[in-house]
């Protein structure tokens, strides 16, 4: 009997509920195929509504913009959009803009962010979606537009970067920051918000922001506290920003145990430095390696427990202290009149949905200790937790009534539906309670975000997943395509808006 | 005793058996290896020396040169002494610094430090681009001027220990080795290089290696997997590893700090936990008159642990006394204290009367308040506002008072405590500044 190393899923309602609905998964993917995402796009207003209680706490105004890259869904989107005033989109291209619009959103609730071509400049500035400036030259080429074309003034949020260089720092300590390709380096805001000042009559200033790829704290409210001097700044222009913009990065907590995590990642180096038997397909040590008795590199994954994620992060980046001000970020933005923007992704569509796969053929791995390769029809494109370096199992959805038949643990490697030798959805291998059987499904949990949409492709004219949108009806589920999905009173079924309770979040009530 | 150089004190440091009474361990004397009594403070003025001097007479010549390593702690206060003896700069590459004490003690001594940045939140599994990388790539540049000590690989590190703890403990025991080694696991230095001389004198040596408990912190020791990614780290040398948290080490801490009289910081005190916990399984199974001897390295000192401890056990640093303070502060005012709240139409209304001229004081911060503020108004920030209150009402109770807060709710509160202190008209503005802005009222940047 094998020793399992699980890494199980923290799995919370609704996916808890589908997850114990087999029939459901079953019948959802004999009738639309395998692969097959399956997302609840209600939960994201829950999710919504944790963030802005998070505000609240602070007495914080502000929107939370849902990041749409990390999903492509009109359903979420809708409901997102039917939720409330201080929900609002980020969108990254004029497609996604169109789509913010076209499910609801008006302009004052979207946030153009990310590298913008004319088209989406364009659509921005004509319906006055507040334009996250990426560069002076941005900012030039926006004013000229807007005064070409004879449009209203366009909100901007000025995206700043690179805040350690050249700065002496808190307490004599250069802080090393990774290189980002986006935003204007924090040294040269003053010439930036002149021009801000200098094109009042084509944009107007109501923000300023970051987005800083780290979990660490520190970096973030040294950031933070920088945009609020910039921020105070502007008064001297006569500018009166409103917003400080913290960007996103709250992150999903994906293994439910910290114990599971902990053991895994151990046996990781233990695996690499070959005081055990591999842990990956031919040895991969995802970043480590082994030299001389020693292990070097560093793991390239994602904390995939983490004990504090999404709106706790904010919470916690919130309460911490802003090393020149002394004062809590929460109190600075406070003080100082502002509000808060996030740009939530991952952490947005947390819980909101789940990928199935279905077990194909079940084979010895070569050479193998009675392991045994599971292939599926789907692949690492379809289901791209990997290429995020996130690990956590799928859970196994037996075929036919009665649940899942006896069995002991087993680990197995889950191999993709390409030729192709690389295709494995993860190199990890994976321990089931049970050896699958052909017909079986596995349902990876918690892929709303990025893992989904992001990476599938129709290489070698493989399905791609189609998309259903569910949501509760009486004790089951309701299901349709994630394209005719619309919220409560959108819909024509059973000749009368349904009797759902209004779904505002929280924070939204006073 | 005389020297020339304070280097000359590194070393020949005091071996002290601990009170049976204490340890409650009955066959087993177990000694405390005393290397805080270093003259830099800790265990890692041995390997910082043996590791540096070949380095420095180099570069001492020459006049050039800045002596770097990774190390957020003891390496990096010992190696800036020296650096700093010899006329060179030490640079010091680390994480997030997490015991701020050291860190402004490390500015203190002169030294330069640069912190490498957190995980990456949005993982590119390509990169390898990592802050590490960057760090040798830039050590090994032509024409650098770097002397890197190299403490995790550096074979000197083990070197300092097997030609001097090892062999003081010997002594110390009339020239035999310890049944019992217990050491912290940080770059196996002190570990390593004792155990070689130990076991040389007596291959049944037993080595207790120990790791901070994988999800914790404990200075200078690292947790079961990052150990593995230090080069001088070998397996073989440890009979067992276990693991200790940070709430072990403290309590080990205050068994040394306040039975023993050893002002050891929370690394002594985890060795001392870890070596008690095992040592009673060991002294359970032994009878009669069977003797044995356990060693264990108190690393360094308390006093630079304070903020550590303080963010784990704030109750040992008095955190829990406040309540018997007198009232002073606004928290300690029952919130159903009469407070005369104005609205801000309100407000404008008094402030503009002529004959009561009330005072505006601002709680906010400094910046905030120097940004925009009600015209006329006084900005004393809350923390120094609580202050003056404990010695009494900072200004005349003739003098109608407006409290003005972010939203209103401090200034609620510091207006109950007010009244309560006898001001007779003391008002709080309904919505803060933030209310005041919203509605339309005007903001001064002066």
């Amino acid at each position: 009997m094998v020793q399992p190393l699980y890494l199980r899923p923290r799995a919370e309602e609704p996916l808890a509920s589908l997850l114990a609905d087999g029939a459901l998964l079953h019948s959802l993917a004999d009738g639309l195929g395998s692969p097959l995402n399956v997302l609840a796009p209600q939960r994201a207003v829950d999710n919504a509504g944790a963030f802005l209680a998070v505000y609240r706490r602070h007495r914080l105004g502000g929107r939370v913009y849902f990041a749409h890259k990390a999903n492509r869904s009109s359903a979420l989107l809708r409901e997102l959009a039917a939720a409330g005033p201080r929900i609002g989109a980020d969108v990254a291209s004029v497609a996604e803009l169109s789509h913010a619009l076209g499910c609801g959103f008006t302009a004052d609730r979207i946030m153009a962010t990310g590298p913008k071509d004319a088209r989406f400049r364009w659509l921005a500035a004509r319906v006055g979606a507040t334009v996250n400036i990426d560069s002076p030259g941005e900012l030039e080429r926006l004013a000229a537009l807007v005064r070409t074309c004879g449009f209203a003034p366009v909100p901007v949020v000025l995206r700043l970067s690179a805040f350690e260089e050249g700065r002496g720092s808190a307490g004599g300590v250069r802080l090393l920051a990774r290189r980002s390709r986006f935003g204007t380096p924090a040294g040269e805001a003053d010439a930036l918000v002149a021009a801000a000042a200098r094109h009042r009559d084509a944009v107007e200033l109501t923000g300023i922001g970051y987005h800083l790829d780290t979990v660490g704290l520190d970096e973030k409210v040294r950031a933070l506290e920088r945009c609020v001097e910039v921020m105070d700044s502007c008064l001297a222009h006569g500018l009166h920003p409103r917003a400080v913009d913290v960007g996103g990065g709250f992150g999903v907590g994906y293994v439910e145990d910290a114990g599971e995590w902990d053991r895994w990642t151990t046996a990781l180096t233990d695996a690499v430095r070959g005081a055990r038997p591999p842990l990956t397909w031919r040895g991969h040590g995802y970043g480590l390696r082994h030299e001389n008795g020693t292990v070097r590199g560093a793991a390239a994954l994602y904390p995939a427990h983490r004990a504090v994620s999404g709106p706790a992060y904010l919470d916690e980046l919130l309460r911490h202290t802003a090393p020149s001000f002394g004062r809590p970020a929460a109190t600075l933005l406070l003080e100082h009149l502002h509000e808060l923007h996030t740009e939530p992704g991952r952490a947005l569509v947390d819980q909101c949905g789940l990928s199935l796969a279905r077990v194909v053929e079940v084979r010895p791995a070569p050479g193998g200790d009675g392991e045994r390769i599971v292939r599926l029809a789907a692949n690492a494109g379809d289901i791209s937790l990997e290429e995020h370096g996130v690990l956590v199992d799928p859970v196994l959805v037996p075929r036919g009534p009665g649940g899942a038949p006896p069995g002991e643990p087993a680990g197995v490697y889950l191999a993709g539906n390409l030729c192709l030798e690389a295709d494995l959805l993860t190199r990890r291998k994976v321990f089931l309670p049970r050896l699958p059987r052909p017909g079986d499904l596995l349902a990876f949990v918690n892929t709303a975000g990025y893992a989904m949409d992001f990476r599938a492709h129709r290489a070698q004219m493989q399905p791609a997943a189609r998309t259903v949108a569910v949501r509760r009806h009486g004790d089951g589920w309701r299901w349709c395509p994630d394209e005719d999905y619309w919220p409560a009173g959108g819909t024509d079924e059973d000749g009368a808006p349904q009797q759902e309770r209004e779904r505002r979040p929280e924070g939204e009530r006073a | 005793m005389r020297y020339d150089s304070i280097t000359e004190a590194i070393g020949n440091t005091p071996l002290v058996r601990i009170d049976p009474a204490v340890h409650g361990l009955r066959h087993i004397d177990l000694y405390a290896k005393l290397e805080m009594l270093n003259p830099f403070g800790s265990v890692k003025d041995r390997p910082a020396w043996h590791m540096a001097r070949p380095l420095l007479a180099e570069a001492a010549a020459t006049g050039r040169g800045t002596v770097v390593e990774l190390s957020s702690g003891n390496t990096a206060k010992a190696l800036a002494l020296l650096a700093g003896m010899h006329g060179l700069g030490f640079k010091s590459v680390t994480n997030r610094m997490r015991v701020p004490e050291v860190k402004e003690l490390l500015l203190l001594l002169g030294a330069e430090i640069e912190e490498l940045p957190g995980r990456s939140e949005c993982l590119d599994p390509t990169d390898t681009e990592d802050p590490l990388t960057r760090f040798h790539q830039a050590l090994s540049e032509p024409g650098g001027s770097y002397l890197h000590t190299d403490q995790y690989y550096n074979p000197l590190n083990v070197e300092a220990h097997a030609a001097g703890t090892g062999p003081e403990i010997v002594a110390d025991l009339d020239g035999k080795a310890p049944d019992w080694f217990v050491a912290c696991v940080g770059t196996a230095g002190s570990s390593t290089g004792v155990a070689k001389v130990l076991r040389a004198q007596d291959p049944s040596v037993k080595v207790l290696g120990l790791v901070a408990d994988k999800s914790d912190f404990i200075p200078g020791i690292r947790t079961i997997d990052e150990v593995h990614q230090v080069g001088l780290f070998d397996p073989g040398t440890y009979d067992t590893i276990e693991p200790v948290t940070s709430q072990e080490a403290i309590d080990g801490m205050l068994t040394l700090i306040r039975r023993c009289g050893i002002l050891s910081g929370p690394t002594g005190g985890a060795a001392y936990h870890g070596a008690v916990r095992r040592l009673r399984r060991v002294d359970a199974g032994l009878g009669g008159d069977e003797r044995r001897a356990a060693v264990f390295i108190v690393c360094d000192r308390a006093e630079s642990y304070l903020s550590y401890v303080r963010a784990r056990r704030p109750e040992l640093l008095g955190a829990a006394t406040r309540a018997a303070a007198p009232l002073t502060s606004p928290d300690d005012v029952p919130p159903r204290e009469p407070v005369k709240v104005v609205e801000v139409a309100e407000a404008r209304e008094w402030l503009g009367g002529a004959e009561s001229r009330p005072l505006v004081v601002d709680l906010r911060g400094p910046h905030a308040y120097a940004a925009l503020h009600i015209e006329g108004s006084v900005n004393i920030v809350d923390e120094l506002f609580d202050e003056l209150l404990r010695g009494g009402l900072p200004f005349s109770k003739s003098r109608p008072v407006l409290l003005a807060c972010p939203v209103g709710e401090k200034s609620v509160r510091y207006a109950a405590l007010l009244t309560r202190m006898g001001h007779p008209d003391v008002r709080s503005l309904a919505g803060g500044i933030v209310g005041w802005r919203d509605a339309g009222a005007p903001l001064v940047h002066e």
